[in-house]
């Protein structure tokens, strides 16, 4: 016989290649080893793990579509067996039951009491998911990982075989990959099946799992279909799209125990106790007491219960949860954070199930991106693919009006741009080119529905001539460049912008963004100094944001006359007005060269982590793509690697003299 | 007589008000444990099974049916005084039953479309859970009662704890046996999550929704089930009617019939 690499690479990895036509011979040959099989059928509409004689009773061809509070049984395109996501109730169900008889105690002329010993046959679950098995993973550290064990679950689930299912398809209400579950298995079973066309690729995970396998009428797989196996999982990984921001979500909810959206959700909440039944991890019981009428014997039976039952945290003297927003914020909270607390884990495996399974469609997901946002986003943005990138192709715009700042600055409103532009982000920024005029560097100061604006200083021969275009010039144009402000990094804290003088307008499409999404921050702040009242950019804007309610302006000027009436000194005397806790302060800053050393110093002195503060950087450019060499600041090219940093990503190069 | 004492068997009456008497046949349906609940109670006074009368006090009441007619409110006021431990059976004794549906209707208008003769008829504006005229001591909730609750009252007394009856959704009882959901797998209607159990989740288990026979459980969040049920795309009428079909007179269902009728007009 001869084997070629791919069977030989399959043959190191264990793998074995079983016909969909031969799947039968599986659960025959597990129910040989005398024990019951249970495994998706289909019951009541839906895909339940129930009984398994044959592999007539799976599912094949079937799917299920879920959302949040919907669930449908739908008719796949193909023959897949296992071609649907999770079933309505757990596998907890079998290793942890709804109801279990813990003690029996009898009165006769004496009395005593019971303990029934565990009653586990054997028994086999066809089609784990990994977040099933990692719930199971999670349930046992609850039952079997302290100091007091339950027995009864350590019977269950020693007696348990495990075939394990990867999944080639994931619902809307899936996130395994936000919880770091899946889609892949690893580990955890006996044996581990990826359906592929045609049949299952599959491989032993114990000694018992090999010893089943060694009865199927397998063969080695191909390398297509060992191809095949890898890839139908990793296609369910981009089927769910961008993982969910939970980095540090635990502390986050910490922070958040009296956020007014508690009190929204639980509105909403009829408190039926359905999520956490159909949590696979959620463990919460309660016991009742059966006794005869005789009065001879009684039986205590543990129920699964819920923390949303009313009297769940009751006490003679009242009740601990009393408010419905208690109870959702107990069940919420544990899941995602006070589980790691007692269990060094997440609660929550990413099934989706109590999504799925909420009659009034509540969406974990969102109630944890409302109360506890993000402050680090494990995605970041991407800046837009610029257009007319190398030196010397221009895109044409045209001027659409000019605003006059002060005396030397101005602000240019350009339309008919290319789509690039308008999909740039606060802190980048354009060459701005005239036929016989070299190109200078300009933030965009604003972004508007079909218009950018560009606020120059009129200080050299191309913004003298820019700024005395009419409206109707046309100007060229290559961008957006550069890096842009990290505002998702002030998500859930004090967003505090810096401006000095002409530090405004890079930080101005900022201060709209942060304006319009103030809820989603803790304050949103900015400190203004200039020079002299003339010298103020952006009159207008600044009345406008002084008067509403998304942001605090705090405006100085380093010299004022007679008329002014507001504050005198440079823009770091602002700073004591900071009333908040410094340490969750996110701090953008621009201005001169000395103020932004001044702020820095002011804030970090405050106590706000150099890593939360970001800066905009200045140098001589001439290409803004990092080919020219101008604006090299030690290793770093303000342009491309620029010009909005993170101050603790420059150390010690930041304002260094001579760099 | 008066005074049984402690050794002495309890003395038990069953009483009825407006209602079906299904309450009352579910005691003498609880076959299996019949012989044994009369070895135990003395059940004194029970028109619906015998003949045999006896007057009170008693140590147990059993009251099914809702105040309903003028002169059940004298004669509920003498049961509570002959009684030690009042409990009232039933959808109908603790929230009105389907006759309290009358509550939002015209009852002169009722009365003159069903009866030949009106005049003979006399009848309330209103039937009302017993609580609402006398301190009642238990509710044993549903239409009908569940034997097992009752039984377990019954196990209870003789105890001397108090009855493990459960304050919890409907919900629950279904998952919990392994009901799938027949709002999210079917689109069903189905009053479980502001239900309370105690039938262990029967129609859900053949298939059909909740109809709220047991009434709202504590806490019950009728206004986000209505609600939802409306944002859902179901008429008002028919959300009316899941309301009011048992138990509607109990509040939160009280509150949201009644705002449901306003918008209807």
């Amino acid at each position: 016989m001869i084997i070629s690499p791919a069977q030989d690479q399959a043959a190191a990895a264990g793998q074995w290649f079983l016909a969909r036509e031969n799947l039968g011979t599986l659960v025959e040959a597990i129910r040989g080893t005398g024990r019951r099989v249970i495994g998706p059928t289909i019951r009541e509409g839906a895909i339940v793990y129930d009984d398994i004689q044959t592999a007539a009773d799976l599912p094949v061809g079937w799917r299920d579509e879920q959302s949040a509070g919907h669930y449908r049984l739908v008719r796949g395109t193909n023959d897949q067996v296992f071609g649907y996501t999770v079933g309505p109730t757990p596998w907890k169900r079998f290793t942890f039951p709804p109801n279990l008889a813990i003690a029996t105690a009898h009165r006769n002329n004496t009395f005593g009491f019971d303990q029934p010993m565990p009653d586990a046959p054997p028994v086999a679950f066809l089609g784990v998911r990994a977040c099933e098995l990692a719930a199971l993973a999670v349930q046992d550290r609850v039952f079997l990982g302290g100091q007091f064990t339950d027995e009864d679950y350590r019977a269950r689930r020693d007696a348990a075989f495990i075939v394990a299912v990867q999944c080639t398809t994931s619902s809307s209400t899936c996130f395994c990959t936000s919880m770091g579950t899946g889609p892949e298995v690893h580990g955890g079973y006996d044996i581990l099946l990826t359906e592929i066309d045609g049949g299952f690729v599959l491989q032993a995970g114990s000694t018992g799992g090999a010893a089943v396998v060694a009865k199927l009428p397998t063969r080695r797989p191909s390398h297509a279909e060992a191809g095949a196996a890898v890839d139908n999982v990793e296609a369910v990984r981009t089927m769910m799209g961008e993982p969910l921001p939970m980095a540090g979500v635990g502390d986050r909810l910490k922070l958040q125990l009296d956020h007014p959206r508690w009190a929204q959700v639980a509105d909403r909440c009829v408190e039926c106790g359905n999520c956490t039944m159909s949590c696979p991890t959620c463990f919460c019981t309660s016991v009742v007491e059966k006794s005869d009428l005789d009065g001879k014997s009684s039986t205590t039976e543990r129920q699964w219960d819920t923390c949303f039952d009313v009297g769940f945290a009751k006490v003679a003297g009242g009740d601990f949860r009393a408010r419905p927003r208690d109870r959702y914020r107990q069940w919420l909270t544990h899941k995602f954070s006070t589980w790691w607390d007692q269990f060094g884990s997440s609660g929550c495996v990413g099934c989706g199930r109590c999504i799925t399974w909420c009659p009034v469609r509540i969406d974990v997901r969102d109630e944890l991106a409302a109360i506890a946002p993000p402050i680090a986003p494990t995605v970041r943005p991407v800046a837009v693919e610029p257009v007319a990138a190398s030196p010397g192709s221009y895109s044409i715009a045209r001027l659409a009006s000019v605003q006059s700042e002060t005396r030397d600055t101005t602000t240019l409103t350009l339309t008919d741009l290319d789509p690039a532009f308008l999909a740039g982000r606060p802190g980048q920024f354009v060459m701005v080119a005239l036929p016989a005029f070299p190109a200078v560097p300009i933030s965009i100061s604003r972004f508007r529905a079909n218009a950018i604006d560009l606020t120059i200083r009129a200080v050299g021969p191309t913004s003298t001539a820019l700024v005395n275009l009419h409206p109707g010039a046309r100007v060229g144009l290559r961008g957006p460049l550069g890096t842009f402000w990290p505002m998702q990094e002030a998500y859930g804290r004090h967003a505090v912008v810096v401006a000095g003088g002409v530090g405004l307008p890079p930080l101005r499409g900022l201060v709209d963004a942060l304006v319009s999404n103030h809820d989603r921050f803790e304050s949103v702040s900015l400190f203004y100094g200039s020079r002299t009242p003339e010298d103020q950019l952006y009159c207008d804007d600044l009345a406008a944001w002084s008067a509403s309610k998304a942001i605090d302006v705090a405006i100085t000027v380093d010299r004022a006359g007679p008329e002014w009436k507001g504050r005198v000194g440079v823009v770091t005397t602002l700073f004591d007005m900071i009333s908040w806790d410094c340490s969750n302060i996110t701090a953008f800053v621009v201005g001169p060269e000395r103020m932004m050393q001044a702020s820095v110093q002011g804030l970090v002195s405050k106590g706000v982590p150099a890593d939360r503060i970001h800066v905009s950087m200045e140098r001589h450019m001439e290409c803004g793509i990092g080919l020219c060499g101008h604006c090299q600041m030690a290793g770093r090219f303000i342009c491309k690697d620029g010009p909005v940093f993170r101050l603790n990503d420059l150390g010690e190069m930041f304002n260094r003299e001579g760099i | 007589m008066a005074n049984p004492g402690k050794t002495a068997q309890p003395r038990v009456a069953v009483a009825k008000f407006a209602s079906c008497d299904g309450c009352q046949l579910t005691l003498l349906d609880l076959e299996d444990e019949l012989l044994e609940i009369v070895s135990r109670f003395d059940i004194v006074e029970f028109p619906e099974a015998t003949s045999r009368r006896s007057p009170g006090p008693y140590d147990i009441v059993f009251v099914e049916g809702a105040i309903s007619a003028p002169e059940h409110i004298d004669q509920i006021k003498e049961l509570r005084k002959q009684a030690r431990v009042l409990v009232t059976i039933g959808a109908c004794a603790t929230a009105g039953g389907i006759q309290a549906l009358r509550n939002w209707a015209d009852h002169d208008a009722y009365r003159a479309a069903v009866y030949a003769h009106p005049e003979w008829i006399a009848s309330l504006a209103t039937a009302t859970a017993v609580s609402e005229h006398v301190k009642v001591d238990m509710e044993l909730r549903g239409c009908p009662i569940d034997g097992g609750q009752l039984t377990e009252l019954l196990t209870a007394v003789l105890v001397g704890r108090r009855p493990q009856i459960r304050d919890e959704a409907v919900c629950r009882e279904c998952k919990r046996k392994g009901v799938v959901c027949l709002v999210v797998a079917s689109g069903e209607a189905c009053m479980g999550p502001v239900t309370t159990s105690g039938c262990n989740a029967l129609c859900p288990s053949y298939g059909r929704g909740c109809f709220g026979c047991f009434g709202p459980r504590t806490n019950a969040n009728a206004k986000s089930w209505s609600t939802g049920m409306l944002k859902s795309g179901r008429p008002p009428e028919e959300v009316w009617r899941l309301f009011a079909g048992f138990t509607g007179y109990a509040e939160p269902f009280r509150t949201v019939i009644t705002e449901l009728g306003k918008t209807k007009g």
